[in-house]
């Protein structure tokens, strides 16, 4: 952290937020709310005077409310700037007549109560988002008695105990009465792999750092008796599986089950774990214990406005969804924003400074380069037939869509922000917009292609290209089997899928149309695919209007890696068409022929 | 607003929460579809 503040080619903006960001990759501009720390700091020497002499004693956030601090402070022992910072809500000095000290203890005048907040603008090519996670709050499981007992403590808690620039400068002791613990319990998975309690989703650190703090125990107190109650300890990463045997050598004992319950010794405030040991025979046993730590795990940090102008979206757990898992595990689905650290998904320190470093150097390929290379495929807008009504802004997941209809300006499209799903393209009613190389013309000619002979002995398919063609592909690999009748039309993303393209193939005689996108959890285009489905419900109900079977139009999810999906929708697909008779189609053409003539 | 759901592939209608302006992924509870159709009452707002 030393290092990034002094580096002449690093601004480092604490105690800050982003206000607003515009432009895109190799072009952002931000605009930032620097929040008043009333103390100078570029002149403040952290010398301390200031907190000796502030009446004002509040828990101390940093560490977990072990300890206190005062209403002038250093939020912890290594922040960078390292100068004092006072917060307001607690400080009574904001009028100095009601007190004012560390104002006449600041020997060096840092201290200012009327420092104002500061928008800093300026220019940047790239952002990386490191915005940290949020650990797990063990309040609520209430048969561990977080808050309840006092020396049931988190994980997090026992990292700040064990430190050497703690609340007790690394001496471990119990809460309760401040003497050494004999016996700690060590109880994994709180808040994670559980549908019920917590997340469902394993934290990753947990176990190794379970591991790190028993030996870290064994060598303040090498007599400290050591239980970790586990549902499996994973300790996959290099080197950890030496640091779990080491850690059993020095004397940890495992035992397999979770405790169901902790009652304390209102007189010693010892605590009894009730634990079912599924490794030595079973059988509910109790662990009489003098301390235990619950292993909590991580949650994602929320933090909406950041979200909603980085244009990030998130996956089913909460942590932000990165632009393709295997090819692109750090860059953001928006070119020229690339994740580090947990903001992207639970990790330990050595996958944070990995995934950092991915970070930079991707960060580095744009900034160096100069000039970005896009995909062609994007979409343009016609000018002359744009009516100004915004729909194609408000459907595009990368907001690279410009439109003002109070002033009636045509739409524009920034290319180097779109990404080509092709969503707005389907939603425009006007037809004012074009995808390139996914044009209406091609995909009409395409439908007609395909049902040029025989259309009642074909379903068409349309399929995007990152998951249900894919999936495709996988089924095909794996040499599954599935009916010849299925004809597969490929669009980037299901959201392309135009209102016309259905009905056109209805028109052409298609017993069955079925479009197909990647699960709401995989869309390649953030939300696109939720359009798809919006889109889908309007015209079930538009067919059935028309006296149009909606059962002949069919909506499915399937991934790249679900070839024995795709086989088996298709299977269930084919019996659907077997049930479509000629006259049914030819009742649908006439439909449509008549309702076309209306139109005219 | 809960509504019906109705599997477009086979048939089968349960109830369930719908809102269209949050959009989830939906499948049949028995045959895993996910052509799956808000039976939205006409008389009330969508």
């Amino acid at each position: 952290m030393m290092d990034v503040g002094r580096h002449p080619k690093i601004k480092l903006l604490s105690y800050s937020e982003i206000e607003e960001l515009s432009g895109f990759a190799g072009n952002f501009h931000v605009r930032v709310r620097k929040k008043a720390r009333y103390v100078k700091e570029e002149e403040c020497t952290a010398c301390n005077e200031c907190a000796e002499v502030c009446p004002v004693t509040v828990p101390d956030e940093y560490n977990y409310g072990l300890s206190t601090r005062k209403a002038i402070y250093i939020p912890f022992p290594q922040a960078v700037p390292s100068a004092y910072i006072i917060n307001m809500e607690d400080c009574l000095g904001n009028n100095p007549i009601a007190c004012g000290k560390c104002l006449e203890a600041c020997d060096k005048k840092c201290i200012d109560y009327d420092m104002k907040d500061e928008i800093i603008e300026f220019d940047v090519g790239v952002i990386i988002v490191a915005t940290g996670m949020d650990v797990y709050d063990p309040t609520p499981l209430d048969e561990f008695g977080y808050t309840r007992y006092e020396n049931v403590l988190t994980s997090m808690e026992m990292e700040r105990l064990l430190g050497p620039g703690g609340p007790t400068d690394g001496h471990l002791i119990r809460p309760s009465d401040r003497k050494e613990p004999k016996s700690i319990g060590f109880i994994q998975c709180v808040g994670s792999r559980s549908e019920k309690l917590g997340n469902p989703y394993c934290s990753n650190y947990c176990c190794m750092n379970t591991v790190k703090e028993a030996l870290l125990i064994k060598e303040h107190a090498p007599d400290t008796e050591i239980k970790v109650f586990y549902m499996d300890i994973r300790a996959f990463g290099k080197g950890f599986e030496d640091l779990f045997i080491r850690s059993k050598e020095k004397g940890v004992k495992y035992i397999r089950g979770i405790p169901g319950e902790i009652e304390e010794d209102p007189r010693t405030k010892s605590l009894r774990l009730y634990v079912e040991d599924t490794t030595n025979g079973g059988g509910v046993k109790h662990h009489d214990l003098d301390m235990v730590v619950l292993a909590v795990g991580a949650v994602p940090r929320i933090d909406p406005k950041l979200h909603s102008l980085l244009v990030l979206s998130k996956t089913s757990d909460g942590f932000l969804l990165e632009a393709h898992p295997k090819l692109k595990p750090v860059d953001a689905p928006s070119t020229g924003i690339f994740f580090a650290g947990c903001a992207e998904y639970p990790k330990d320190v050595k996958d944070t400074v990995t995934q950092a470093s991915a970070a930079a150097a991707r960060a580095e390929t744009i900034l160096s380069a100069g000039k970005i290379t896009i995909e062609a495929i994007t979409s343009k807008v016609n000018p002359d037939l744009c009516k100004f009504c915004g729909i194609c802004a408000r459907v595009c997941p990368y907001n690279a869509i410009t439109v003002d209809p109070k002033k009636k300006t045509p739409a524009v499209v920034i290319e180097a922000m779109c990404k080509g799903c092709g969503t707005c393209g389907a939603e425009c009613r006007f037809d004012a917009i074009k995808m390139q190389h996914f044009t209406d013309e091609q995909i009409m000619a395409q439908i007609e292609a395909a049902l040029e002979e025989r259309p009642m002995e074909k379903i068409i398919v349309f399929a995007c290209n990152w998951c249900s063609f894919a999936g495709g592909d996988t089924c095909g690999l794996s040499r599954l089997q599935y009916p010849t009748s299925p004809l597969l039309i490929r669009t980037m993303c299901s959201g392309r899928v135009d209102e016309k393209f259905v009905l056109k193939a209805f028109e052409l005689g298609a017993p069955i149309v079925v479009v197909s996108g990647c699960h709401f959890v995989d869309c390649h285009y953030i939300d696109a695919n939720r359009w798809t489905q919006k889109r889908v419900e309007r015209l079930w109900d538009k067919l059935e209007g028309m006296g149009i079977r909606p059962e002949r139009l069919q909506l499915e999810w399937i991934s790249a890696a679900e070839g024995t999906r795709f086989a088996e929708v298709m299977r269930a697909i084919e019996e659907l068409r077997k049930k479509v008779t000629k006259e049914e189609v030819e009742e649908t053409k006439r439909i449509l022929s008549e309702a076309k003539k209306g139109r005219r | 607003m809960i509504v019906t759901f109705r599997c477009l592939r086979c048939g089968y209608e349960y109830q369930g929460e719908y809102d269209r302006n949050r959009p989830v992924e939906r499948e049949c509870p028995k045959c895993g579809s996910n052509s799956i159709r808000p039976i939205v009452p006409k008389d009330k707002p969508k």
